[in-house]
């Protein structure tokens, strides 16, 4: 736990950076410091490993007052990733993975040892270990300034714009990224940046910051979404945060109808009863074994088809599939996302091996979202949210007790 | 040319011995460049003074303190060692300076932030990225010191500079040029040398290759040049 205890800094000069925070960072949880430039966020993450010392306040790591701790020995715990990487231009890859280990006196070969497993934690080939930084694109870099930060296990990783320098698809994976790790992981990060967008992404907890080293508001991005304290958190969020916080909803909330999923070798005949029951204008063929999704057929085209024939063997084209969705796994907002851009108004929920589970449409939607906001604002805050691809410590030791683990969580078996 | 052959003894002594008056203060030098930069930049407050010291140096005439040194060394390769020994300073010193602080700010503050204490920082961080601005600063004080050696001939030590002297008085030209060749050559050699020895201990520099090499050209000539001018004094 880090605690900020009514922590200024005033630069000479004059300027307050950091006008009397407050602010506690618990363990094993990612904290986003967001706000517009030189609103104190560097000088606030700075202080925590004494890069930058208060000029009145004082933080505590794990109930030691830091200023009491030698400055090299407490950021040789503390991990530190910036936005250029500032990696070591005359090391290899691997000796700039294992600075710290090196630092802390352990021998060349366990050092390096350590610096490839972290190689692959990352995503980075072995076979970069011996190249130099100058032959590295950018986001490679920044990979290696992540394993380079987590080498020597610090229980602390301090984040300042990692992923501003890197371009927009690179920056998408490098945010998925740290997820992962962090799913893995559960370090103390303290991320910043000024991109709402990466904050709502990867924090568990976001701090909005006022122009002046003022806090505006701390909550979780669900929270922060669905309630912003003022206007100026609200401007600050942008104007679609209505739709970004379908994101803190799970799919599996969907009433999904299933009447009208229909396998291949379905008659014409059933098929028309089938959608009349349902009161729905179009079907869902599936093929016949394990029920993956192949398109959809309007009610008012199967109506001029022979009745005996079977739904596989009509020569009718199918409307194509459009994206699905993957119930247990993607949220509110992917599951209206697939639906809006469906020619059909409607998609195909499918569960993780992708057979379809059901269809949801755009008044099922609503009636999701309706509860879902409902429950948002009842819920209880500390529970933790539904977030796409994430797993709680809680979710993760009851899937490690599970013999199989789900595919496509990105947890690795350690 | 056969008359260089023929004295090719003579001009191997001399040859050897330009080497060593050269190449000593040079090796002095950056013995004691490296320190001192080190120094400058750690303790800000002492680069100020030793800019000036360096400026003097600079600009001293190597004559005047030939003649002041003379009372002190006599006749002696110290004569010429000390004053080449305080201009190769006066190269040096700013260029460690100059490195040590070019190591971009990014890289530093991850250094700290590792938790590099200040020496080992200084020693396993920023002192092989300066490596590239120090040898620049060994390729200019080599040649300028391979080419100012000839000036000590004015006090009769002066290595090859012995071959312009002694072509003066015979009026024998070869004599000069033969002198003027080797010392061009001289230069030529060691900047290259260097220029390996950079290569070689900067594995991790992107390089352009040409330029590179047009850029030993250029710097050679200007050691030629220099050692024309110092040569004809
Ligand atoms: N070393 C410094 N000296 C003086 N003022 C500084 C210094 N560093 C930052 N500041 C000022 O402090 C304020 C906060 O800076 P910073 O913490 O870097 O903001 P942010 O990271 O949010 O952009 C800015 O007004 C900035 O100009
Ligand atoms: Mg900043």
């Amino acid at each position: 736990m880090i605690t900020f205890e009514s922590v200024t800094k005033r630069y000479p000069g004059g300027t307050v950076a950091v006008d009397a925070l407050d602010l506690e960072i618990p363990d094993g949880q990612t904290m986003v410091l967001v706000g517009p430039s030189g609103c104190g966020k560097t000088t606030s993450l700075r202080m925590i490993n004494r890069l930058i010392d208060p000029s009145e306040g004082r933080i505590m790591l794990d109930g030691t007052d830091i200023s009491t701790v030698e400055a090299p020995r407490l950021r040789r715990g503390i991990g530190y990733v910036i936005q250029q990487a500032g990696l070591f231009p005359h090391r290899t890859i691997e000796d700039n993975i294992a600075t710290v280990p090196l630092l802390e006196g352990w021998n060349k070969a366990k050092a390096r040892d350590r610096a490839r497993e972290l190689m692959d934690l990352v995503g980075l080939d072995a076979n970069m270990a011996r190249r130099y930084p100058y032959q590295l694109s950018g986001g490679q870099q920044q990979r290696v300034g992540v394993a380079r930060a987590l080498a020597a296990d610090p229980p602390v990783l301090l984040m300042d714009e990692p992923f501003s320098a890197v371009d927009p698809i690179v920056r998408s994976s490098l945010q998925d990224e740290l997820i992962r790790l962090q799913n893995e992981l559960h370090k103390t990060v303290v991320l910043v940046t000024h991109d709402v967008e990466e904050a709502i992404k990867v924090g568990d907890q976001v701090a909005v910051f006022y122009p002046h080293g003022k806090i505006a508001q701390l909550d979780t991005p669900q929270h922060l979404l669905g309630s912003p304290a003022d206007e100026y958190v609200e401007n600050f969020l942008g104007f679609d945060r209505g739709i970004r916080r379908l994101a803190f909803f799970s799919a599996g909330q969907l009433d999904l109808e299933t009447g009208t999923v229909l396998a291949a070798d379905t008659t014409v005949e059933a098929a028309r009863a089938a959608a009349q029951r349902c009161g729905e204008p179009w079907v869902l063929v599936t093929d016949g074994g394990n029920r993956q999704p192949q398109g959809w057929f309007a009610v008012s085209d199967l109506d001029r088809q022979p009745d005996r024939e079977t739904l596989g063997s009509l020569s009718l084209p199918l409307a194509p599939l459009g994206h699905t969705f993957q119930v247990g796994r993607d949220s509110l907002r992917a599951a209206l996302d697939a639906t809006v851009l469906s020619r059909t108004g409607r998609a195909a929920g499918v569960d993780g091996d992708g057979r379809v589970v059901g269809i949801t449409t755009y008044e099922r939607l609503r009636a999701a979202i309706q509860t879902a906001e409902q429950a948002g604002l009842d819920g209880n805050p500390d529970q933790p949210a539904f977030r796409e691809g994430r797993t709680t410590p809680e979710a993760q030791q009851a899937g490690a007790d599970d013999a199989a683990e789900p595919a496509g969580e990105g947890v690795r078996p350690s | 040319m056969s008359w260089a052959w023929q004295n090719r003894d003579q001009i191997g002594h001399l040859l050897a011995s330009h080497l060593y008056l050269a190449l000593l203060p040079v090796l002095f030098g950056i013995v004691v460049a490296v320190p001192v930069g080190i120094m400058c930049v750690r303790w800000r407050w002492t680069w100020p003074p030793i800019l000036s010291l360096t400026s003097i140096f600079y600009a001293m005439p190597s004559l005047a303190l030939y003649l002041v040194l003379i009372a002190y060394t006599g006749l002696t390769d110290w004569t010429v060692i000390i004053p080449l020994t305080l201009f190769s300073l006066s190269v040096l010193i700013p260029n460690v300076v100059d490195g040590l602080r070019s190591v971009p700010p990014p890289v530093k503050q991850a250094a700290v932030a590792m938790g590099f204490g200040a020496t080992r920082r200084t020693i396993q961080v920023e002192l092989p990225l300066a490596v590239p601005v120090i040898i620049a600063g060994l390729r200019v004080a080599t040649v300028s010191s391979i080419s100012l050696v000839s000036v000590g001939q004015l006090i009769g030590i002066g290595g090859l500079g012995y071959l312009f002297t002694d072509g003066e008085q015979r009026d024998f030209t070869t004599e000069i040029w033969v002198g003027l060749i080797l010392i061009i050559l001289l230069a030529l050699l060691f900047d290259g040398l260097l220029v390996l020895a950079r290569r070689w201990l900067t594995p991790w520099e992107a390089r352009a290759p040409r330029q590179e090499r047009r850029r030993v050209v250029q710097v050679a000539l200007r050691g030629a040049n220099a050692g024309v001018k110092g040569g004809s004094i």
